[in-house]
């Protein structure tokens, strides 16, 4: 039976378009229904960050890595400041280390909550939204108690944190996840088990192990395609080694390994993770000054560093390069949406239109790292 | 057959626990409502006092406020703000640390401290700042802040700082000064000198 060909039609999504998540758009070619092809157009929120970061001194670059993952800011920081610590081999105090790790994976939990509420919405399921976006409230209001801000944040500095926790913060954050972790269930019995969610998701847009390796796809994606790969656990910075955590993969829960559900699906058990994590931080937080090692005048000396950490949205890699002077010479940042976005032509052919919607949601991308 | 069925039923079950738990959010109105009708009522913001060694250590993000009685002119927030929204100007003082009536000028700071410049402007672009609280930190006389919170016993909290026209969002703190009164301190008239 040979292949009939309809009229080729381009069909353009975006760029302002409520589940490109930022402004992205994407050039589809249809023949019928049926995807032939995908080629997204970025760029819209190029702010020149890394030729920015040249012209700014170091600690001046920390307020623009918040505005590259607006929904991670914490973890954008993080990366940021360990790869400075690693150049200029600073140690940092231990409470340093616990309060980060704290505000990346609760931070973590409200960008996952994000995806996962926005990804219900893009299939069309409107009431999950609202109770994530509500927990998630509830995470910005503590860091808002911590550092004065919800969304961008400028937290964590070169060698500390510029503010200790706040005096009831641990009690604060046992009772938030006290409350949560009930939420998850509910969560499921809304939105994951769902069986129309189910038949939107699974099967559709499946990323063979081999192919999201290929494409350099890592983070929640990669782990949806049943590859056990997390910075956490095989590259550990901070001090990530010392807690005890799962990395979830995929399993083809309800349909093949590597779908769209997967995807959703680790996200939703990293959560559970995170709130693993985060127990465990608050019971063994230890007290100290955490601006002890700030330094006076941060002055790296000549070199360059490439340090990975794991952001919500894989790895986030920062390559800074140093001449010695305030300024630096040369900052890279590499972002995990943006592997993220490349594989959507490869996924996304052969399925229907109202699937690219729901392959590009599993994705969870942030434009604003893709442009940066 | 039987899938079809089947599948029918899954779907039927799984929407009506969804709708349950829709069903108890709604009959819990009370207990459960989040929002705010805004404008009438509104969520508090956080009062902490922790912190880099100041008791009243900033941790708001709101607009920002300077005290320009008590600014030396330094220049340090300037220097550390990363998009250059806080433009200063300033004038050498023909006195360390006196007073110069006619221009509104006090030699001291509130924390004793002489002043060696007049300020000749003082201007914050808050349509251009990122809130990143950069150029609270450096000041060595703490009189640049953010308004409410902790602070807010300096100046009262300013939620929405709304204007019709951007440029009024340009806030000028320095006093302000005829180009004669400048000129004036720019070139100290002889005879004062004698
Ligand atoms: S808060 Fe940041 S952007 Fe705003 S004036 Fe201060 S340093 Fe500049
Ligand atoms: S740092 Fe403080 S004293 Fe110095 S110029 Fe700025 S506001 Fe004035």
């Amino acid at each position: 039976m040979g292949v009939v060909k309809g009229d080729q039609m381009i069909l353009n999504i975006g760029p302002q378009h409520p589940s490109t998540h930022g402004v992205l758009r994407l050039e589809v070619m249809t023949d019928g229904e049926i995807v032939s092809e995908i080629r997204p157009h970025l760029g819209y929120l190029h702010r020149c960050f890394e030729k920015h970061s040249e012209n700014v001194t170091y600690e001046q670059v920390i307020p623009f890595t918040d505005r590259c993952d607006y929904l991670a800011a914490m973890n954008s920081n993080f990366g940021y400041v360990v790869a400075m610590e690693e150049l200029m081999e600073i140690k940092v105090p231990e409470r340093v280390d616990y309060i980060r790790i704290i505000m990346g994976e609760l931070n973590r939990i409200a960008s996952h909550l994000l995806a996962l509420g926005v990804y219900g919405l893009d299939i069309g399921a409107f009431t999950p939204f609202l109770y994530m976006l509500r927990d998630r409230e509830r995470i910005l209001d503590m860091f808002e108690y911590t550092c004065g801000a919800r969304l961008l944040y400028n937290y964590m500095w070169v060698g500390g944190v510029s503010h200790d926790l706040p005096k009831d913060f641990e009690k604060i954050c046992i009772g938030f996840l006290d409350y949560f972790e009930p939420q998850i269930e509910e969560y499921n019995n809304l939105l994951t088990y769902n069986k129309i969610f189910v038949e939107r998701t699974a099967d559709v847009g499946v990323i063979p192990a081999d192919v999201a390796v290929s494409y350099g796809v890592t983070g929640p994606n990669l782990r949806g395609s049943g590859v056990k790969w997390d910075v956490r656990k095989d590259e550990p910075y901070s001090i990530y080694d010392r807690f005890e955590f799962d990395v979830p993969v995929g399993d083809g829960h309800f349909g093949t390994l590597g779908d769209c559900f997967d995807r959703y699906w680790v996200r939703m058990l990293e959560i559970k993770e995170s709130v693993k994590i985060l127990r465990q931080a608050l019971k063994d937080i230890p007290g100290g000054d955490v601006h002890q090692m700030l330094p006076k005048k941060i002055r790296p000396p000549k070199g360059s560093v490439y340090r990975r950490t794991e952001s919500p949205r894989g790895d986030l890699g920062y390559y800074i390069m140093s001449d010695g002077t305030p300024t630096p010479y040369r900052v890279k940042m590499r972002s995990p949406a943006f592997t993220a976005l490349s594989v959507l032509d490869e996924v996304s052919r052969g399925w229907m239109i109202s699937d690219v919607i729901a392959i590009l949601g599993s994705l969870d991308i942030v434009l604003g790292e893709i442009d940066r | 057959m039987s899938k079809y069925f089947a599948n029918i039923y899954d779907t039927v079950n799984t929407l009506w626990t969804g709708m349950r738990i829709t069903w108890r959010h709604m009959m819990n109105i009370k207990r459960d409502n989040v929002t705010l009708q805004y404008p009438e009522e509104r969520w508090p913001r956080p009062e902490r006092n922790i912190g880099f060694e100041h008791e009243d250590y900033n941790v708001i993000r709101s607009r920002l406020h300077v005290d320009i009685d008590d600014c030396i002119g330094c220049l340090k927030c300037e220097r550390a703000c990363p998009v250059d929204c806080i433009k200063i100007d300033t004038i050498k003082a023909p006195t360390r640390g006196e007073d110069i009536p006619d221009v509104k000028h006090t030699g001291e700071t509130s924390n004793g401290t002489k002043k060696a410049m007049v300020v000749s402007r003082f201007t914050i672009d808050m349509s251009e700042c990122c809130y990143c609280n950069l150029c609270t930190y450096p000041c060595p006389e703490e009189c640049i802040f953010m308004v409410g919170g902790p602070n807010s016993s300096k100046h009262p909290i300013d939620y929405e700082f709304s204007e019709f026209d951007r440029t009024d969002l340009i806030y000028q703190f320095a006093k302000k000064l005829s180009p004669e009164q400048k000129d004036g301190l720019q070139n100290p008239k002889p005879e004062a000198e004698a």
